[in-house]
C-alpha cells in the first residue's frame, strides 16, 4: 500500500453530525473545511451558526474551545473549487437519496483524482448512493458511519460499495483509527448496517416487552442500565436524550427498508410515541418527552393514562439478587426461571436480541466479533450480544431460545440458524465466527493494529501474554511475554481505580530503581480502568480518624519522594495516560520524564474538592513552571501565570481533553497527545526508547527559583476576600484556596526570594497537613468516600 | 475658605463619544484621545494663543502603560501645542477628571494662570485587568480586619450599599432602564451633538487575503453604550455577579468604557482679552472620605461640603450629573440626600452612557456646560461621583 496522507478533510453538511465530525477533525489536528448551503443574509451564515452551536453542545465536541476557529467555513455556491485541496470528503447531509445524489453530481467535478469520497449515512444503501457518483469516482466512494457524539462514541462503521477499491478502505481505516482515534468495524451494505440494526431492534424489543409485561418506563430504565452493563441513561432516558423524533425516524427506516425481516411485524411505532412526537414532546431538547422535569422532580409518562406520574421505580430485590450473580450462565437461567415480571422482561430482551443477531449475522457483519464490538463502541454496552450468550453457556442458552421459539414466546417464530447448534461459541482463541463463510476469522492484519498492543478484546478472545518481572501487593512490573523485558517494562497498579496509597508509592519508587539498574526506561500504564483517581482516601481514613498526623505527614512526604524519584530518574519514565488522571495521578503525569496521553484523558488537580491541596509536588511544579515562564518575559512576573493556575487549582478544574490539560498547564510542550487510547502504550514505549537513545539523564535540579511570595499571596487573597464577602465561597473554601495560594507563591517570604524545590515541597506539605487537621476537610473526605461526590461546606 | 484673587470661568468644553470597552475605540490610544480633545477644546476659541495655556491638568485613574508616562504631557505634545505648555497627570480614581477641572480652576483663582485646561482620558480597553496591568495587593491589608475592605471590588461595595440602604433589585433595574431610556432619547434629540467632537478612527488591519496592510477609517459620532432595546425583562434576567444572594448585575452597573473630555478655563482678564462669552463660573469642589466597603455613598459626604460654603442647598441645583457607578449607590445617595430625581442625570448616566473612569468627570462637565448653553433656565449645576476605596467628590458650577 502506497503512503497516502490526508492533508485536509471537507465535510459537506453542517448539521449536528457534520459540524461535530468537522470539530473532531480539528481535535485531531486535521485541517477541515465545513460546507453547507449558502445562507440568505450571509453566504456562510449556516456554517458559522453551526460552528457557534458547537460551544453549546454537551459533552463538548471540541477538545479545546479555541479550536472552533480552525474549522474553515465554506458554501456550495462560492467555494466548491476548494474541494480540490481535500484528500477526504465526507458527506453528512440529510438522509434522502435524491438530495445526496444531487449533491454528488455537483461536487464530483471538483474533487481531485485521488480524493476519497465517503457518506456518513446512518442506514441508506451505499451501493445505491454510489450510483449517484460518476464512474470515475465509484472506486473511491464508500460509507463512513460515525456515531453521535462523534468525539466520544468510538465506533465508525466503514462500508464498501461493490465498486470501492479495497486499498482505499485500508487507508481510510488507518486514518480513522490512528489519526481520528476511532474504532472501526467493516460493515456490510445492509439497512442500518450493524450497530443500529441490532441496537434499534433491541429498543423495539424493549418497547414490545415493556408493553407486554405492563412495566413502567422508569422501571425498565432501572433494569436496562448499568445493572446489565449498559449506559446509565438506559433505554427510555437515552431515547429522550437522542430525541424522540430521531427514534421515530430510525424505526420508520426499519419499517421502510426491511419489509421482509422476520421480525417486521414488530417494526412499529407505539401509539404513545406518536402522540408525544405529535405534541412536540421530543425529549430533552423540548423539555418533555418520556420523562418531564417538574421543578426538582422528574416525572415519567404513564402511557395508559397519557399523563406524567412520579418516577423512581426500583428493581425488585429478588431480581437485583439474580443480577448480582457473578456467573453469567446461572444469571440468565435464573432470570428465565423467575416468575417476576422484571426478570421475565430481562430474559425476553436478551433472548430476542440473541435470536435476532444470530439470524442476521451472516447478512450484516463479517463476524460475531464485529457485532459485539459495534454494540460496545456504538451503544456503550459492556458486552455485545454474542459475548453475553457465549459467557452464559452457548448451547444451554441456545436450547433455551429454541424452546422459547417453539413455545411461541419469542418475538419471531423463525428458528435459530443451523450453525448455532454446530458450535460451542462464536469467539475462539483463533478468531470469531463468520456465519456467511462458516469459518472463524482472525482480527484484521492491517499494519495500523500493530500499534495496539492490547486492543479491546471480546469475551472469549485470547489476551496477549505478559510476564511479571516484579510485583508487590498493589503494583506489577511486567513485560510482553514474547519480548525480552530488558528494554522498557511497564508498571501497572492493582488498586481499585488505580488509586495511589503507600504500597503503590513504594512500588513506583522500587520500580524506578529496578528500571535504573536493569532497563532502558519505564512506562507507567494501566491495562484497565483510569490512569489513576489519585490518593487512596480509603487508606488515609483510619489514620485521619485516629488523628495520627505524623503518619499522614509521612505519607505526603512519600508522595513527594515518589514524584521527585520520577522526575530525577536516570532512565526515562513515561506516564502513558488515558481516562482520568486526578490529584496524585496528575502529579505522576507532571513529574514523569514525558507524558503520552490519549486525547480522551481527563487530567487535573482536584484536591480542593476534598478540602486539600496538591501536595505530591503539584503546587511545587507549578511554582517552578511559572517562574520559568516569567523569566522569559520583560517583567519577570510569575503572577501573570499564577493567577490562572491558582483559579484552576482552587476550583479543582479538570482538563477535559489532553489538549485542554495542556492549555491549563498540566501537560508540558514536550508531552505527546495520541488520538487513539489503545495506541498510547505503543507510543509511550517508543518514546522511552527514543529518549534512551538520545542519552537521557536526570535533569539538573533547579537552583534559585524566584517565587511570588507574600505579595503574590495577598494579591490572590484579594480575589478570595471578594468571593467570601459575596457569599460565593465558604470560609473553608477560602482557607483551602489560601493554602493553594501560599504553596504556589512559595510561602510567607518576600516576592522574588530565591528558593529550591525542597523549600517548595515543605511549604505545600505543611499546608496540606494543616488542612487535614480541620473538621471541614475531614467531613469532605468522609463524604467523598461515602457518596463519591464533593461536599460543599 | 472663600478668599480668592479672581474667578475662574469655563469658556469651552468638549468630549469624545464614549465607546464600550473593546468597542469603537479598541484600537485608539488614550493619549491620542486626549490630544484630540485638547485640540478640539482650544479650537472653540480660535483666537487663543496656545502658548498662553498655563498648564494642562489631566485626570486618569490608571495612569500606566499606554496612559502612563505622564499622559498629560504626552497628550499636549501630540496635540501640537507649543513646547512651553506643560502638563500634569492627576489621579483620584473616578473623580480624576473632575478634580483636574477643579485644579485648573484653582490655579486661575490663585492668580497663577489666566488660561488653563482641565481634562481626563481613560481607555479601559488597554487595562488587562480592571485594576491595571499588575495587581499587587499589600499583605498588610489582610493583617488588620479594618483594612480588608481595601481589597473589595467595586461591585461588592455596591452590594454592601444595596444591603445597608435597602435598595431592591427592582429599583436598581428600574433606575438602569430609565438611564438607557433617557440616554437614547437624548441621542435621538441630538442633545449630545454640541458637546461631542467626533473621532476619526484610523486602523491598520492585516488583509490576509491581499497580503497587505489595510487602512480602515471610521467616524465615531455617538456614545456607544445606550441601548434603545433595553428592557426591564431583559435586565431582570441578568444574574448577580458579585454576590451569591446579590442584586448588582452587569445591567444595573456602569459600563466599562473608553473616552476623553477637556474643559477650557479662563480668568476674567483672559475672557476680556480674547473677547469670549463664558458659559459658567466655577463655584467650588469638594472631596470626602467614607468607609471603603461602602465607597458608593461618597457623594453623600461630598455634596454638602461643596454646597454649604456657596450658601446653597440641593433645592437650588437645577441639574445634577451624579455618576451612576452602580444603580444601588446612585439610588442610595439620591434617597439619603433627598434629591429630586427629575434633576438627576436628565440625559442618562454611566449605566447607559459609560464610565471611562478618570475621564468621566471632565466628560460630564462638558455635558453640564452643553445643557447650560441649551437651556437658559439652568443656573446651578453639580457634577458628583463616588470614588474607589471610599471617597466622594462634587464640583459646583454657576451659569453666567
Amino acid at each position: 500500500m502506497s503512503k497516502f496522507i490526508i492533508r485536509k478533510v471537507a465535510v459537506l453538511g453542517a448539521g449536528v453530525m457534520g459540524a461535530q465530525i468537522a470539530a473532531h477533525c480539528v481535535n485531531s489536528g486535521v485541517p477541515v473545511i465545513l460546507f453547507d448551503l449558502p445562507g440568505k443574509d450571509d453566504a456562510d451564515g449556516i456554517v458559522k451558526k453551526a460552528i457557534a452551536g458547537l460551544a453549546r453542545l454537551e459533552p463538548a465536541p471540541l477538545a479545546r474551545a479555541d479550536l472552533a476557529r480552525q474549522i474553515e467555513v465554506a458554501n456550495y455556491d462560492q467555494h466548491l473549487d476548494r474541494l480540490a485541496e481535500c484528500d477526504l470528503v465526507i458527506e453528512a447531509i440529510a438522509e434522502k437519496t435524491e438530495w445526496k445524489h444531487a449533491l454528488y453530481a455537483r461536487v464530483a467535478p471538483h474533487l481531485h483524482d485521488k480524493a476519497i469520497f465517503a457518506s456518513n449515512t446512518s442506514g441508506l444503501s451505499i451501493n445505491t448512493l454510489a450510483e449517484g457518483c460518476p464512474e470515475s469516482l465509484q472506486a473511491r466512494f464508500c460509507g463512513v458511519h460515525f456515531f453521535n457524539p462523534p468525539r466520544y462514541m468510538p465506533l465508525v462503521e466503514l462500508i464498501a460499495s461493490r465498486g470501492t477499491h479495497p486499498a482505499l478502505l485500508d487507508r481510510l481505516e488507518t486514518f480513522l483509527t490512528s489519526t481520528l482515534g476511532k474504532s472501526v468495524i467493516r460493515a456490510l451494505d445492509t439497512p442500518n448496517f450493524v450497530a443500529n440494526r441490532i441496537g434499534v431492534f433491541s429498543i423495539l424489543a424493549v418497547l414490545h416487552h415493556t408493553e407486554r409485561l405492563g412495566l413502567g418506563f422508569d422501571e425498565v430504565d432501572a433494569l436496562t442500565g448499568p445493572l446489565i452493563g449498559r449506559p446509565k441513561s438506559a433505554t427510555y432516558r437515552t431515547a429522550d436524550v437522542v430525541g424522540l423524533d430521531t427514534l421515530t425516524h430510525v424505526i420508520r427506516t426499519m419499517i421502510a427498508t426491511l419489509p421482509d425481516d422476520p421480525w417486521a411485524a414488530h417494526f412499529k411505532l407505539p401509539a404513545w410515541l406518536e402522540t408525544l412526537v405529535g405534541q412536540g414532546a421530543l425529549g430533552q431538547k423540548s423539555g418533555a418527552g418520556i420523562y418531564r422535569k417538574e421543578g426538582k422532580k422528574i416525572r415519567v409518562l404513564d402511557p395508559a393514562r397519557g399523563e406524567y406520574r412520579d418516577s423512581g421505580a426500583e428493581v425488585a430485590p429478588e431480581v437485583a439478587a439474580i443480577l448480582a450473580e457473578r456467573d453469567a450462565g446461572r444469571r440468565l437461567a435464573a432470570l428465565r426461571a423467575s416468575a417476576h415480571p422484571q426478570a421475565r422482561f430481562l430474559w425476553a430482551i436478551f433472548r430476542d436480541v440473541f435470536h435476532y443477531a444470530a439470524h442476521h449475522l451472516s447478512a450484516i457483519a463479517h463476524s460475531a466479533r464485529d457485532v459485539d464490538l459495534a454494540m460496545r463502541w456504538g451503544f456503550g454496552w459492556a458486552q455485545g450480544p454474542f459475548e453475553t450468550w457465549q459467557e452464559a453457556g452457548w448451547q444451554t442458552v441456545a436450547a433455551a431460545i429454541a424452546a422459547d421459539i417453539a413455545a411461541g414466546h419469542a418475538m419471531s417464530a423463525t428458528p435459530l440458524p443451523a450453525w448455532v447448534d454446530t458450535l460451542d461459541g462464536v469467539h475462539r482463541v483463533e478468531g470469531a465466527f463468520d456465519a456467511a463463510g462458516a469459518r472463524f476469522v482472525a482480527r484484521s492484519a492491517l499494519p495500523v493494529y500493530q500499534r495496539q498492543l492490547f486492543p479491546e478484546r471480546v469475551t472469549g478472545e485470547a489476551e496477549r501474554a505478559t510476564r511479571t518481572l516484579w510485583e508487590n501487593p498493589e503494583v506489577r512490573l511486567w513485560t510482553l511475554d514474547d519480548e525480552d523485558g530488558r528494554h522498557v517494562p511497564v508498571l501497572s497498579f492493582k488498586s481499585r481505580m488505580n488509586a495511589v496509597g503507600p504500597v503503590v508509592l513504594d512500588g513506583i519508587i522500587e520500580a524506578v530503581h529496578r528500571a535504573e539498574r536493569e532497563h532502558d526506561g519505564l512506562v507507567i500504564w494501566q491495562p484497565a480502568g483510569p490512569f489513576s483517581v489519585g490518593a487512596n482516601l480509603k487508606q488515609i481514613r483510619p489514620l485521619l480518624e485516629a488523628g495520627d498526623f505524623v503518619a499522614l505527614e509521612g505519607i505526603v512526604a512519600k508522595f513527594q519522594q515518589m514524584s521527585q524519584t520520577l522526575k530525577y530518574a536516570q532512565i526515562p519514565v513515561i506516564a502513558a495516560v488515558s481516562g482520568l488522571a486526578l490529584g496524585g495521578g496528575c502529579e505522576i503525569v507532571m513529574h514523569a520524564t514525558r507524558a503520552v496521553c490519549a486525547q480522551e484523558s481527563y487530567i487535573g488537580l482536584v484536591e480542593a474538592g476534598v478540602g486539600l491541596i496538591p501536595a505530591g509536588g503539584g503546587c511545587k511544579e507549578f511554582a517552578l513552571r511559572t517562574s520559568r515562564a516569567a523569566a522569559r518575559t520583560a517583567t519577570n512576573d510569575p503572577m501573570n501565570w499564577l493567577q490562572g493556575i491558582f483559579q484552576t487549582l482552587a476550583l479543582g478544574q479538570l482538563g477535559k481533553s489532553a489538549l485542554q490539560a495542556a492549555e491549563l498547564g498540566f501537560l508540558r510542550e514536550q508531552d505527546i497527545v495520541v488520538p487513539h487510547a489503545h495506541e498510547v502504550l505503543h507510543v509511550a514505549r517508543q518514546t522511552a526508547r527514543a529518549l534512551h537513545a538520545a542519552g537521557h539523564r536526570a535533569p539538573l535540579a533547579p537552583a534559585g527559583i524566584p517565587v511570588a511570595g507574600r505579595g503574590g499571596i495577598a494579591t490572590l487573597q484579594m480575589m478570595l476576600e471578594n468571593m467570601r464577602e459575596g457569599g460565593l465561597i465558604s470560609p473553608h473554601d477560602y482557607r483551602v484556596s489560601l493554602a493553594i495560594a501560599t504553596a504556589l507563591c512559595g510561602g510567607d517570604v518576600e516576592g522574588g526570594s530565591l528558593v529550591d524545590e525542597r523549600w517548595l515541597l515543605d511549604v505545600e506539605r505543611e499546608q496540606f497537613v494543616t488542612l487535614l487537621g480541620t473538621p471541614e476537610t475531614a467531613a469532605r473526605l468522609v463524604h467523598m468516600l461515602e457518596t463519591g461526590k464533593p461536599l460543599r461546606n | 475658605m472663600n478668599r480668592q484673587i479672581q474667578d475662574a470661568y469655563i469658556v469651552a468644553a468638549t468630549r469624545t463619544p464614549v465607546a464600550k470597552r473593546r468597542g469603537a475605540f479598541r484600537h485608539v490610544r488614550p493619549d491620542d484621545m486626549l490630544a484630540h480633545v485638547l485640540r478640539a477644546v482650544t479650537a472653540q476659541v480660535p483666537q487663543l494663543a496656545l502658548q498662553e495655556v498655563g498648564d494642562v491638568v489631566v485626570g486618569c485613574a490608571m495612569p500606566e502603560a499606554e496612559q502612563g508616562m505622564n499622559v498629560a504631557r504626552i497628550g499636549v505634545l501630540l496635540a501640537g501645542f507649543p513646547d512651553r505648555v506643560p502638563g500634569v497627570t492627576l489621579n483620584r480614581f473616578c473623580a480624576s477628571g473632575l478634580n483636574a477641572v477643579a485644579e485648573a480652576a484653582r490655579r486661575i483663582q490663585l492668580g497663577e494662570a489666566d488660561v488653563m485646561i482641565g481634562a481626563g482620558t481613560e481607555s479601559m480597553t488597554v487595562m488587562p485587568q480592571m485594576m491595571g496591568n499588575k495587581v499587587a495587593m499589600n499583605p498588610a491589608v489582610f493583617a488588620d480586619a479594618e483594612n480588608r475592605a481595601i481589597a473589595y471590588g467595586m461591585g461588592l461595595t455596591a452590594e454592601k450599599v444595596a444591603q445597608r440602604y435597602g435598595v431592591s433589585r427592582e429599583d436598581q433595574d428600574a433606575f438602569a432602564q430609565a438611564s438607557h431610556e433617557k440616554a437614547s432619547a437624548a441621542i435621538a434629540a441630538g442633545h449630545f451633538a454640541a458637546e461631542i467632537t467626533p473621532y476619526a478612527v484610523r486602523e491598520h488591519l492585516p488583509d490576509l487575503a491581499g497580503g497587505a496592510v489595510r487602512i480602515v477609517e471610521r467616524w465615531v459620532e455617538h456614545d456607544e453604550g445606550p441601548r434603545a432595546d433595553s428592557s426591564r425583562e431583559g435586565l431582570a434576567k441578568l444574574r448577580p455577579v458579585f454576590a451569591a444572594q446579590g442584586s448588582v448585575t452587569a445591567g444595573n452597573s456602569s459600563q466599562m468604557s473608553d473616552g476623553a473630555g477637556a474643559v477650557l478655563l479662563m480668568s476674567e482678564t483672559a475672557v476680556k482679552r480674547y473677547g469670549v462669552t463664558p458659559i459658567a463660573r466655577y463655584r467650588g469642589f469638594s472631596v470626602a472620605g467614607v468607609p471603603p466597603e461602602v465607597m458608593g455613598i461618597g457623594p453623600v459626604e461630598a455634596i454638602p461640603r461643596v454646597l454649604e460654603p456657596a450658601g446653597l442647598t440641593l433645592l437650588d441645583i437645577d441639574w445634577i450629573e451624579l455618576n451612576e457607578a452602580f444603580a444601588a449607590q446612585a439610588l442610595a445617595v439620591m434617597r439619603t440626600l433627598d434629591m429630586d430625581p427629575a434633576r438627576v442625570n436628565p440625559l442618562g448616566g454611566a449605566i447607559a452612557l459609560g464610565h471611562p473612569l478618570g475621564a468621566t468627570g471632565a466628560i460630564r462637565v462638558a455635558t453640564l456646560m452643553s445643557a447650560m448653553q441649551r437651556d437658559p433656565a439652568l443656573r446651578y449645576g453639580l457634577v458628583s461621583m463616588c470614588i474607589g476605596t471610599g471617597m466622594g467628590a462634587a464640583g459646583l458650577f454657576e451659569r453666567v
